[in-house]
């Protein structure tokens, strides 16, 4: 920006200084205010006793949280191949010369992440319907009636029925960025590439893929903090269950805190959530980064 | 990398401050509750002039059809009406959403003046200070003659009672058949015994139609309406009474409880229920039993309510058919004949800071007579054929059609009756029990570890 119409630091420090704040508020101040509840046996209430590292030494052998949390890995998984791995297919058949109506292609793709995600568990819930679910009928019409099933009791499968409308609502959300990131990229280059023979599968690996890694790491990102912290479509479609078959850490979190009313132990859950959260993105965004430098990508 | 690291930091810290729990106000001590109860004077009016925050979950939806809610909520109205220099500012919610938001006020220290205590709440929050010690409002109640001492059992800690019990004495397990289906069957009457509704099942199975509708989607159902009742059938209704009082002689690990839930697991995968009942709710469980695909429920007075209702508008030769019944039990289950579970589920209870304020405290216990009191009893049982917390000397009977006379003479007259049993114990042992029974309907794991893992839980809990 040109020296001569830049604020003063002082005006950008007084126009920051609201959101500011009310940023530390809202995201820094509970997250201090529990890792101090989480040093404490509390049940709610104005009374509770200090017990130092007990509800963290019976977090790191509480066996529901582990399995809440290899849940969460499992739906990051899926999320990250699902939601940005299907987007970015579809931003390349947008961007495509031979589709037409691109606008109204965006615009439905972008519609299910205005819903909310209670709705969209509904929904879903009814899809998997047993009596009157789509699904089932579906399958019934197609004469595979012997397939139909009681989906959200499967045991072994509900984390991915449940992960399915997730995957389906942030499709359009990850498309939007990656499309805008696409777009930014000089047609030029794809031009060149066509012409010297590059065909549409070596486009996107050796030319698209590379020019918008940065985008794709903050999509990451997002999927990653956005499915460690999964609920409301879990909440709204089996509550964790059937028994703890398709429990999240932020499920359980709430659980322990509002149902058991162990408030100090469910504060460590959230330290927990905190720092598993912290480790898997480093750990997603360092794998990517050696994943690219031996692509040659930097 | 510095930048990268922080933007890492702000983004695990964004999704931990959405999990943080809700912070308390102070550590200091709550006021000690009232030492004397206000003289209960309506004649002399009320001295306080200010605002009373009120919390409960009579909402008009809830209301439809459900006299204890159109009670409870007529009351308000009454009182608000007679006591217009007091501002009621009510928050009235859900009854899921208001058990979630009355606990994270409790952990915040923020109840509102007057609220619904849930039985099972009552020792922690007790313990914390957070609750009214009401037993001298209730000796003192001008109506406390006629008060049905068993109802108070849910709400006291250390002998002390923390509430005013309220709204309707409603069962929790209540099976709810269609006569004319299960005549069909080739019974007169519900069966009596799980032997004979295994019978009944091959007749429905044929007509392609389940035998009984049950919802367990929230996980609590399976306690709540089916084996807190259920149980007394093994163990007796002794047993619960010991379990409540932790006298050392019941665990959920003693052979009759395992052989009830045994049984529980047994009759689930028999294929009696829907093959759904693990996936959908007590709500979706009676719109089967509504349409005919079941020809009977299982559920609780709230159900009860709706289901008639709706059935009574919907189809008048079908709510003709409607009976009630208590669950029947495998003929090795003899420790108890014909039980259902009833009780008071939540009281009137004021939070320990008004009696800061005599005034205010006077009107909030004034408010409480008035929603527990003979008022709301006589407008349940000449509306309803319900009962209250306060008995009704002769229930004029003649004024309801003959379902809602078999409701009240199967609720208080020809049953016999136990605890409901998850209003006394801590919310953390149902937890773990209600998940592990979840698992156990689907054969994921027996009788015995859930048992096992209840008993830690009960025992963590005390």
């Amino acid at each position: 920006m040109l020296r001569a119409i830049r604020p003063k630091g002082k005006t950008i420090f007084l126009y920051l200084l609201a959101p500011m704040i009310w940023y530390l508020f809202a995201v820094f101040v509970p997250l201090i205010t529990a890792l101090y509840y989480s040093f404490f046996e509390w049940k709610g209430g104005p009374k509770k006793t200090f017990d130092g590292l007990v509800n963290f030494q019976h977090l790191v052998q509480d066996t529901v949280f582990w399995q809440s949390f290899g849940h969460n890995l499992y739906l990051v998984a899926i999320c990250i191949i699902g939601q940005i791995g299907i987007a970015f297919v579809l931003v390349l058949m947008i961007n495509s010369r031979l589709v037409k109506l691109k606008g109204i292609h965006r615009t439905f793709g972008f519609f299910p992440s205005t819903i909310s995600a209670v709705c969209v568990g509904l929904i879903w819930k009814m899809i998997y319907d047993n009596k009157r679910g789509l699904l089932n009928w579906f399958l019934n019409v197609i004469g595979q009636g012997d397939k139909t099933q009681v989906w959200l009791n499967n045991t072994e499968k509900v984390m991915l029925f449940v992960a399915i409308p997730l995957v389906w609502q942030f499709i359009g959300y990850y498309m939007v960025i990656l499309l805008s990131a696409i777009s930014s990229v000089d047609a030029e280059i794809f031009e060149v590439a066509e012409l010297d023979g590059a065909n549409a599968f070596q486009r996107a690996i050796y030319i698209v893929l590379p020019l918008i890694k940065n985008t794709l790491l903050v999509c990451i990102t997002l999927c990653v903090s956005g499915n460690m912290k999964a609920f409301d479509h879990i909440y709204s479609m089996t509550e964790g269950g059937p028994g703890y078959s398709s429990m999240v850490m932020a499920m359980y979190g709430y659980k322990v805190s509002f149902q058991e009313m162990n408030l100090g132990y469910g504060s460590a859950v959230s330290v927990g959530i905190f720092i598993t959260s912290l480790a898997v993105i480093l750990a997603v965004q360092k794998l990517i980064n050696i994943y690219t430098k031996d692509k040659g990508v930097e | 990398m510095k930048k990268k690291l922080l933007s890492v930091v702000l983004a695990t810290a964004m999704v931990a401050s959405l999990l943080a729990g809700c912070g308390a106000k102070t550590e200091a001590e709550a006021p000690a509750a009232a030492e004397e109860a206000p003289a209960a004077d309506a004649a002399a009016g009320l001295a306080y002039t200010g605002e009373i925050d009120f919390m409960h979950f009579s909402t008009s939806e809830e209301a439809e059809g459900n006299g204890g809610s159109m009670g409870f909520r007529t009351m308000i109205d009454e009182w608000t009406t007679a006591n217009a220099g007091i501002t009621l500012n009510q928050n009235v919610l859900a009854n899921d959403e208001y058990k979630t938001q009355i606990a994270t006020l409790a952990a915040a220290d923020d109840l509102p003046d007057v609220f619904l205590l849930q039985g099972m709440n009552t020792k922690a929050w007790a313990d914390q200070g957070l609750i009214m010690d009401m037993t001298d409002i209730i000796a003192q109640s001008p109506y406390a003659a006629d008060y049905n001492e068993a109802y108070f059992a849910p709400f006291k800690a250390a002998d002390k009672t923390y509430g005013l019990p309220a709204l309707t004495g409603g069962t929790c397990t209540v099976v709810i058949y269609d006569k004319q289906m299960w005549k069909d069957a080739g019974f007169d009457t519900f069966p009596t015994t799980w032997e004979d509704v295994l019978k009944a099942k091959e007749y429905f199975d044929g007509e392609g139609v389940d035998t009984i509708a049950f919802g367990n989607g929230g996980q609590w159902q399976i306690n709540s309406c089916f084996i807190s009742a259920v149980s007394s059938l093994f163990v007796g209704t002794d047993w619960y009474l010991s379990i409540i009082n932790n006298d050392g002689k019941a665990n959920f690990t003693d052979q009759a409880f395992v052989d009830c839930l045994a049984f529980t697991q047994e009759a689930f995968a028999s294929g009696v229920f829907n093959e759904d009942f693990n996936a959908i709710t007590n709500e979706d469980a009676r719109e089967y039993f509504i349409a005919g695909d079941a020809a009977a429920f299982v559920g609780g007075n709230w159900d009860e309510a709706y289901i008639t209702s709706t059935i009574k508008e919907a189809d008048a030769a079908k709510y003709e058919n409607i009976g009630f019944a208590t669950f029947p039990g495998p003929a090795s289950a003899t420790a108890a004949k014909n039980v259902q579970n009833i009780g008071l589920g939540y009281a009137v209870a004021i939070n320990s800071k008004v009696a800061e304020d005599p005034d205010k405290l006077a009107a909030c216990v004034d408010l409480a007579y008035k929603l527990t009191g003979p008022d709301f009893a006589n407008y349940v049982a000449t509306n309803y054929a319900l009962g209250g917390l306060t008995k009704v000397a002769d229930v004029d009977l003649s004024a309801f059609d003959s379902v809602m006379v078999d409701f009240y003479n199967w609720s208080y007259v020809d049953t016999t009756t136990c605890e409901i049993f998850d209003s006394y114990l801590d919310g953390s042992v149902w937890s773990v029990f209600n998940s592990e029974a979840q698992e156990m309907l689907n054969g994921d794991k027996d009788a015995e570890t859930v048992a096992a893992d209840t008993q830690a839980a009960w025992e963590a809990s005390k």
